[in-house]
């Protein structure tokens, strides 16, 4: 089985900034140091906590608690709202940091970067003397409050569970040598990648450790666990072969909204879906695209769902365009219940300019228009001009740094 | 807790020609002055096409956003904290 285990110089570095939003916050307000504190999507009491403070944590407060759940642990947390410009400044200045040491640099989210060294130079040196080095530049250059956990292994998933395994501020290496051993003091649902369904699923195989998962047969992960080509990834992953080296292309653009104050009133539902076609069509526009397809989606407030998604014939440009038929799709509704949460997106993607022209003049203009606006909008600021149904809307719906997601990075590079 | 103010204020602050940064080193806000001991975090924002130089410090007892509006050289006081929960 020993021959089964990739025994390659460990090559693969994965850089986790420590309760990333919590500790940025923490770096610019001193006062805030060793304090329990947590960022929350909103500080209201249902707000959701998007990044406890190390000193929150030892409270038992986690990543997805509302405020008042929080409060309820530690009556003394500190609440603040998330800053969006500053996260995203930290993580421009990580991600050059870590740019001095390969090319090859992909960010997994806000916080997160993967280091590929193959063919690098720098290796020469070990890449964990290189963890140490880029642990206190960040001291230096960032603040002398961002720590963050250095793993490394032979691919993605081994370095992001090395990452994982002394938070905070550790550096681990896992290779052929310690990996079982790793693993024998691991539970299934400390490997990234196993939530509570896959870790029922293999429960049900008589797979109950993360050892028995990797004594497993590729045949018996493929054919009876997971039924698909997913097994036999998860056969190649646990023993540090690489088989998450995939960029995934784009297929939406899309916006949400956790109503403060749930409604069914039509009227002030399509504000909102108006402000989020304006965002959504923006990034839309910005990376050069159109869209075939829309999609609404709702949470009411018994907790119950609908969502419905329709493809057009004329491809959507202009906040315009995907407003009307978001609204086409929202009158879609068989009941029309209080609204929770609302949510907009895009999808089945074009090149805008590959995209078709009209025959008629009417569409050609619209675009130009919106192009026209989005000029303005660049250089004095988002919402500068807006359409007519926004008026008044302020700061609703405010900016928010996706959670975890990578591909929203984009809008930062541009 | 913290404080929104957005009030202009005077500020007093040093270049270093070898790191080639601004620090603001004394804020006078309503008529008291500040001797600001640290620069915790600098960065910028960008509305449009303006880019604005936040600078969070702190006197040792207070922390201060500052925010330099490059354009025409005014400062604002955007916000104060004191580091508590209520």
């Amino acid at each position: 089985m020993d021959s089964l285990i990739n025994r390659n110089t460990p090559k693969v570095m994965h850089i986790d900034l420590n309760s990333c939003f919590a500790t940025v916050e923490q770096q610019a307000h001193s006062h805030l140091r060793g304090k329990p504190l947590v960022i929350a999507a909103y500080t209201s009491p249902n707000g959701c906590v998007v990044a406890p403070s190390i000193e929150a944590k030892t409270f038992g407060i986690k990543t997805g608690m509302t405020v008042r759940d929080a409060r309820l642990l530690c009556p003394d947390v500190i609440v603040r709202d998330p800053d969006p410009v500053m996260i995203r400044d930290v993580h421009i200045k990580f991600r050059n940091i870590t740019r001095d040491y390969s090319p090859n640099v992909v960010p997994k989210s806000i916080d997160e970067v993967v280091i590929n060294f193959d063919g690098v130079l720098a290796i020469q040196r070990g890449l964990e003397n290189i963890g140490y080095e880029i642990k206190k530049r960040f001291r230096k250059e960032i603040g002398e409050w961002i720590s963050c956990n250095v793993g490394i292994g032979t691919n993605r998933f081994l370095a992001k569970l090395a990452a994982s395994l002394h938070k905070p501020d550790g550096l681990d290496v896992l290779n052929h040598e310690n990996l079982l051993d790793t693993y024998t003091s691991l539970k299934l649902t400390d490997l990234n990648g196993i939530n509570t369904r896959f870790e029922a699923r293999l429960n049900a195989n008589g797979i109950f450790t993360p050892l028995q998962f990797f004594q497993a047969t590729e045949t018996a992960l493929k054919k009876n666990v997971f039924k698909s080509i997913i097994g036999s990834q998860w056969y190649l992953r646990l023993r540090g072969f690489e088989v998450d080296d995939v960029q995934f292309s784009r297929k939406s653009y899309g916006q949400d909204f956790a109503l403060g104050k749930f409604t069914s009133d039509v009227e002030v539902l399509s504000q909102y879906i108006m402000k989020l076609c304006e965002k959504m069509g923006r990034r839309l526009r910005r990376a050069g695209f159109v869209a075939r397809g829309i999609h609404i989606g709702m949470i009411y407030d018994d907790w119950t769902y609908w969502h419905r998604g329709r493809k057009v014939t004329q491809p959507m440009f202009t906040t315009q365009d995907l407003f009307t038929k978001a609204m086409w799709v929202f009158n879609q509704q068989p009941i029309k219940k209080i609204v929770s949460k609302l949510s907009v997106s895009c999808y089945d993607l074009e090149s805008s300019k590959e995209s078709q022209q009209s025959l008629f003049d009417e569409y050609d203009k619209r675009k130009e228009i919106a192009q026209a606006i989005d000029k303005v909008n660049d250089k004095y600021g988002e919402f500068v001009i807006t359409p007519a149904l926004m008026m008044g809307m302020g700061d609703v719906i405010l900016e928010r740094i996706a959670f975890g997601a990578v591909k929203e990075l984009e809008d930062i590079y541009c | 807790m913290n404080e929104p103010v957005n009030e202009k204020v005077s500020v007093v602050s040093s270049y270093n020609r070898m790191k080639g940064v601004i620090i603001p080193r004394k804020m006078r806000w309503q008529g008291k002055d500040y001797l600001i001991q640290k620069l915790s975090y600098y960065h910028k924002r960008r509305i449009g096409k303006e880019t604005f130089h936040v600078f969070d410090v702190t006197d040792g007892t207070t922390d201060f956003r500052l925010v330099c509006n490059p354009e025409n050289l005014h400062w604002t006081l955007e916000e104060v904290s004191d580091g508590l929960a209520h």
